[in-house]
């Protein structure tokens, strides 16, 4: 009677696992298939300067300007969207056709963080994907010196 | 070894305050206010005004007092406050305990080029020079012979270092420091201390009064005010009281105002290079706070 039970465990432990295998390798052909979020092309590389923008102090903003450059082993037709301004998405789209490489250099004014990516030129597949980070410096403080026996203070 | 064993006392009173403290210190400083500053932040700040400080030495003019320089840096532990550095041990919501250096005071009535004239500058700050009027050094009015002539022993720049206690209680302010003579001029010991409380509003502006007294060990006394085989000072206990007022002008602009009271020790005061019993500093001027 146990034995029994233990077979018929096994058999239903063996198909458990090949169903959860095949809805694995499901998932992964469709998730090649999506067209927006898919994984980044390795053969185009993108980078922006700076990376970082760090506010320290009273500062609230960053303003800087921001350099993006990709290149590619082949040619490429691709736009750079900039995201995370959704105010000047639409405007903030620099495209290229048939290039192998390209930078782009624009102005930026940010509290948050910057992503740039690198999509074909239906705007669904994201090719690249770079952010600019902002760091905000944890500000200490501390006691002023109380000095009361200081005559000018 | 009375002193040394007063200085222990204090010291071990301080030690007890700050751990009972230490246990009920609840908050810290989480913004920039008058109490509290942003770390690697400094300030400067000038006072343009007319004032005087009174000088108590036989011949000694008193000090005109014009411009009024302010400057401060606070690191996470080390600061400086115009002429005195320190390294904060503990920085609670109630008491902070420091060790400080801070320059020996009485030189400013010797000396119109000592640093601290400095930081009240006047126009005739840097005469130059030994004695604070450039005239020459104060006589001793109980030498039998020339007394005029009578040389004046050198008063070099001395500092001390020691524990400084600062604490808050409700609106009183507090300061306690133990200072010994580090520069190897006096060996002496002082010890500082004040109370500070707001006490009214005026025209718009915060009137404060403070209450404090310095006390100096002979050594200290002595190598200010005594004259070798002819007078040996004793320690001298000094208090002051002071009045101050402030408004806030604009952003940048203040006025400031304060008069300063202090009694000299009778072993100052019996001094026969000392021919007063008060010194009194007064200014009235506008403050241009050039960063904060």
């Amino acid at each position: 009677m146990h034995q029994g039970m233990d077979v018929r465990g096994s058999s239903t432990a063996f198909r458990r696992a090949w169903t959860a295998l095949a809805i694995i390798a499901g998932l992964s052909i469709a998730g090649s298939a999506l067209p927006a979020s898919g994984p980044a092309d390795e053969d185009i590389r993108l980078e922006i300067s700076p990376r970082i923008c760090t506010l320290t102090g009273n500062e609230k903003q960053c303003a800087t300007p921001v350099r993006a450059q990709w290149r590619s082993k082949h040619d490429e037709s691709l736009c750079l969207v900039i995201l995370g301004r959704p105010e000047i998405r639409q405007e903030v789209r620099h495209c290229w056709e048939h290039y192998t490489a390209g930078t782009y250099t624009i102005d930026l004014v940010f509290t948050e963080d910057v992503v740039f990516q690198l999509r074909d030129v239906s705007l669904d597949h994201v090719l690249a994907s770079e952010a600019l980070r902002v760091i905000r410096e944890a500000i200490q403080y501390r006691h002023r010196r109380r000095q009361p026996w200081n005559i000018f203070n | 070894m009375r002193t040394q064993r007063r200085v222990e006392s204090a010291v071990a009173a301080i030690g007890c305050l700050l751990v009972a403290s230490a246990t009920f210190a609840e908050s810290e400083c989480t913004a920039s206010t008058a109490e509290c500053v942003a770390v690697g932040s400094w300030s400067f700040s000038v006072a343009l005004g007319a004032g005087v400080r009174t000088n108590p030495v036989v011949h000694g003019q008193d000090i005109p007092l014009v411009l009024v320089p302010q400057f401060s840096y606070y690191g996470k532990r080390f600061f400086i406050d115009n002429l005195d550095p320190g390294v904060t041990l503990f920085d609670g919501e109630s008491n902070t305990l420091s060790l400080v250096a801070s320059p020996g005071y009485d030189r400013v009535f010797f000396y119109r080029s000592d640093l601290q004239n400095f930081f009240v500058f006047s126009p005739m700050s840097f005469a130059g020079g030994s004695g604070a009027t450039g005239r020459p050094p104060p006589a001793l009015q109980e030498t039998p012979a020339t007394p005029h002539a009578l040389p004046q022993p050198a008063r070099k720049v001395t500092y001390l270092a020691g524990p400084e206690w600062t604490f808050k209680h409700g609106s009183l302010t507090g300061q306690v420091d133990l200072l010994h003579e580090i520069t190897g001029r006096t060996h002496g010991d002082e010890l500082r201390a004040a109370i500070g409380m707001p006490v009214g509003s005026l025209l718009g502006g915060d009137l404060n009064a403070r209450f404090g007294i310095t006390w100096k060990s002979a050594s200290t006394v002595n190598y200010y005010y005594g004259y070798p085989g002819l007078y040996a000072a004793g320690w001298a206990l000094n208090p002051f009281i002071k009045l101050g007022y402030s408004r806030p002008l604009s952003k940048k602009w203040q006025l400031d105002a304060f008069v300063h009271e202090e009694r000299l020790g009778n072993a100052i005061s019996d001094s026969p290079i000392v021919d007063k019993h008060y010194v009194t500093t007064a200014f009235i001027g506008a403050t241009y706070i050039f960063h904060q």
